[in-house]
């Protein structure tokens, strides 16, 4: 079934930020290859530019130099072909759980029956059946993520970028939440980028783990975890990856800290 | 405990300190602590408002003119409001142009405008509408335009990625993203016209009004009628604004969550 295929890739993407008084290079010939139905997560040090890859990926901002390819075809603007979570999250206030999912699907132009129908199937694959007709404000942090991946995956999407989804939740949600996240992509095996800056998210979730350098950001290094799922936060070989990863980042994050001084 | 009673409370929380204030008043002129011939008694008021409108119905009358031009003033205010606002909002070439006019204008009190409309426009009805239509117009554009602009770029984004054309991005994120904006400015004006209307009946008016009633009733040392008039304004600002935007307000943005409930 995991196929070897690239879904995505980038090829020497490079993001120079310039506000005209100070020019600061975000990422530099950063290469990356996403296999078809991997979970790939992204983890580097605080402004490393990890987010700036995703959105880039997600064509919200333009790369200074390189491309992306989804399936060979360049990325210039955002499109239903990827789907994105956010860090906050980012729903309509305006809109119930059901009118958020619903959103893409009514672009796309789906019958208000049928969109309803493909909603509550995944409102109920995120768990939280009952609360369709709930606004947002209503919901707690972990709920209107939920939300927000729901609604990423409704329009069913080539690949889904998730920009450290679990960051603002506290440290018990954020577990439930990981746990909850490899429960749904078992069941729909979407290609994901993933961006952390925790480790043991990382080593939980992923299939491969790009380590990046800090500022401007580059591949430190690629560890595949052939772990099985779901781990466990104790297994020895689950810890032993997360040692590895620890060890490259390391480097890294003094680096950055020496960086954020400067400025 | 729902329904009955809470509303009972609230009722009771605003008209006390009301009917205290009245009852001090009442007594500090049957004491003759304040001049009778200069403060009528409540009570007196009270029959005074009571004399007319029914003895001789004039008080309904000019009510009538008044709402009149209120309505008109205020809705072609809105309209236009709304409209110059959201074109400032979406269009950075019509903002640069508009911007600085605006922050010129919006600072000129209403009533300034109003000799020069008796000479332009006439004495009349019309120039108290024009005083009214731009007693609300500058702080509707200014909230409108505020409220586009200042819609989450996270928003916009997310709709993006979902497909969203310029016409959804418009109707489906911008607008309802401005609401509490735009309900703000539109409760503002209700307080502002109804000060020009006021104002402007005092001036230019040939046919009644509240402000007239008020303005003229000085000629015959009327004091009785003035304090009529001015309960009739304070009232009629107070109900204007909670029935009309306040239900309005309580249908959407509140039930959004995207403001606290009022007490």
């Amino acid at each position: 079934m995991k196929g070897s295929r690239i879904k995505l890739k980038a090829v020497n993407v490079t993001k120079i930020f310039n506000d005209g008084k100070r020019k600061v290079t975000a990422l530099e010939n950063f290469n990356l290859e996403v296999k078809e139905n991997e979970f790939t997560v992204i983890v580097g040090p605080t402004g490393c530019g990890k987010s700036t890859f995703l959105y880039i990926v997600a064509g919200f901002e333009k790369p200074t130099k390189g491309e992306i390819l989804l399936d060979g075809r360049p990325v210039t603007k955002p499109g239903p072909d990827r789907g994105f979570v956010f860090q906050e999250p980012t729903l309509y206030p305006w809109r119930t759980v059901l009118g958020n999912v619903t959103f893409g699907l009514e672009i796309m132009g789906m019958g208000k029956e049928k969109a309803r129908e493909k909603a509550m199937h995944l409102i109920k694959m995120v768990g939280l059946k009952g609360f369709e007709n709930a606004y947002p404000h209503t919901l707690s942090g972990g709920m209107k993520q939920r939300v927000g991946i729901a609604r990423a995956l409704a329009y069913d999407p080539e690949i889904l970028l998730m920009d450290e989804p679990f960051g603002a939740l506290d440290a018990q949600t954020r577990k439930v939440m990981q746990q909850e996240l490899m429960r749904i992509w078992e069941k729909t095996k979407k290609t994901v980028i993933f961006v952390t800056h925790s480790v043991i998210e990382a080593a939980y979730l992923a299939d491969t783990i790009v380590v990046m350098t800090a500022r401007p950001g580059k591949v430190k290094g690629i560890i595949n975890v052939n772990l099985p799922r779901p781990r466990s936060y104790t297994d020895k070989e689950y810890l032993s990856i997360r040692e590895k990863v620890l060890s490259l980042l390391e480097e890294e994050v003094i680096k950055s800290l020496e960086l954020q001084r400067r400025l | 405990m729902t329904g009955f009673r809470p509303k009972l409370i609230k009722l009771f929380r605003f008209f006390f300190p009301l009917l205290t204030f009245l009852a001090f008043w009442e007594l500090l002129v049957d004491i003759k602590l304040l001049n009778p011939k200069l403060f009528p008694t409540p009570s007196n008021i009270a029959l005074t408002l009571y004399n007319l409108t029914i003895s001789n119905q004039l008080l309904l009358i000019y009510l009538y003119r008044s709402f009149y031009r209120l309505v008109l003033g205020y809705g072609l205010g809105a309209l236009l409001g709304i409209s110059v606002g959201i074109l400032m909002g979406i269009n950075k070439y019509f903002y640069r142009l508009a911007s600085p006019i605006l922050s010129l204008l919006i600072s000129v009190p209403t009533i300034a405008w109003v000799p020069l409309f008796l000479i332009t426009v006439g004495i009349g009805d019309e120039t108290i509408i024009l005083a009214i239509f731009l007693g609300c117009f500058f702080a509707i554009v200014y909230n409108t335009m505020n409220g586009i602009r200042s819609v989450n770029k996270e928003l916009i984004w997310a709709s993006q990625m979902m497909g969203a054309n310029k016409t959804t991005i418009f109707s489906k994120v911008l607008l309802p993203g401005a609401s509490v904006s735009i309900i703000t400015g539109l409760r503002l004006a209700v307080g502002y016209s109804w000060r020009a209307l006021v104002g402007a009946e005092m001036l230019a008016s040939v046919s009644g009004g509240i402000g007239y009633m008020v303005y003229t009733a000085r000629a015959f040392n009327a004091v009785n009628i003035m304090f009529a008039g001015l309960v009739i304004i304070a009232i009629g600002g107070l109900l204007t604004d909670r029935l009309v935007l306040g239900a309005l307000e309580r249908k959407t943005i509140e039930k959004w969550g995207m403001i606290k409930k009022r007490e």
